[in-house]
């Protein structure tokens, strides 16, 4: 996958040596889908422990999203097709984008 | 019982356990598993996005209208399809369309695959057409469901409770709503069905946390 050669008005040598800009895969709270799933999703997918998958869905339904991986963009849309796949709303993001 | 069991409609089936060998059961009434076994096929269609005819002599079953079948696939104007393939990107429609592009195919043959795998498991409990004219029948049928039937069970009750929650329009915290409603009213039936589906989903995850760390 290409990109389009936007916004090369500032060739600094910094922004060159970056070879990949992170991304984030987010997921966004929604009324229907069970707490312990939005849990038990990000135990088994992504596999993390139990704690930190449950502080995970709490920043979701509390805070109405959570950041829950990041990495290449081509890893972020494995994730968010994954998340789809689970029933639970997620998009992908530049790090640093706002939400 | 189920914390978003409160206000459903009457309950026969159990919560499922956890049986040898990473599988788990429950018992399910016949109606329950014809109601399954309904919804379930109304879902499939819907998502290998096989448009439904518009048939007037059906619309009285408000769980068939409640999926609204038919939506053009790749135009996913529908809120419940959209909810089911939802955008990958916000603010990026450019992305989101070519994300939808490379993903959707497969999302849909997933979602298919796990509803196929359920309305198997359904059908291997011996729950034929004709068990409709038998529903006098009290005894419950239990459902024994291997790990990889489980994970397809928990796929698509997600994906039934979407399509259901997204077309009443349900809400966080809006449980007095759908019990103020009159009891012949066709919402508050299938906001019961929902929970109920809640209900058998949190019982599923939970026999299914209780392996993990």
């Amino acid at each position: 996958m290409t990109t389009a050669p936007a916004e090369v008005e500032r060739p600094e040598a910094d922004d060159l040596v970056v070879p990949d800009t992170p991304w984030s895969t987010i997921v966004w709270n929604d009324p229907v889908n069970l707490m312990s799933y939005v849990t038990y999703v990000f135990q088994t997918y992504f596999g993390y422990a139990r704690s930190k998958a449950e502080r995970l869905m709490l920043d979701v339904h509390e805070k109405g999203k959570a950041t829950v991986s990041s990495g290449t963009r081509e890893a972020m849309e494995r994730d968010v097709e994954a998340m789809h796949g689970y029933g639970l709303w997620a998009t992908m993001q530049k790090v640093g984008d706002r939400g | 019982m189920g914390h978003d069991a409160e206000g459903g409609g009457p309950r026969l089936s159990t919560a499922f356990r956890r049986t040898r060998g990473g599988g788990v059961s429950a018992a399910f009434h016949q109606v329950e598993i014809e109601l399954l076994r309904s919804l379930v096929g109304q879902l499939l269609e819907l998502v290998r996005g096989q448009p439904r005819p518009r048939d007037p002599q059906v619309s009285d079953d408000p769980l068939a209208m409640a999926f609204g079948l038919g939506d053009d696939p790749s135009r996913p104007t529908d809120p419940v399809v959209l909810r089911l393939f939802p955008d990958g990107y916000r603010d990026d429609d450019e992305a989101a369309d070519e994300f939808r592009r490379f993903t959707e195919r497969s999302l849909r043959e997933l979602k298919a695959d796990s509803a196929a795998t359920v309305l198997a498991s359904l059908e291997a409990v011996g729950v034929t057409d004709s068990a409709t004219e038998d529903m006098s029948k009290r005894e419950k049928i239990r459902l024994r469901l291997k790990p990889a039937a489980a994970q397809a069970w928990l796929r698509t009750l997600t994906d039934l409770r979407l399509a259901l929650g997204t077309r009443l329009g349900v809400e966080e915290g809006d449980e007095e709503h759908w019990d103020s409603l009159a009891d012949g009213d066709p919402r508050r039936h299938i906001h019961d069905v929902y929970e109920w589906l809640g209900w058998v989903q949190e019982t599923l995850v939970r026999a299914l946390s209780a392996g993990l760390r």
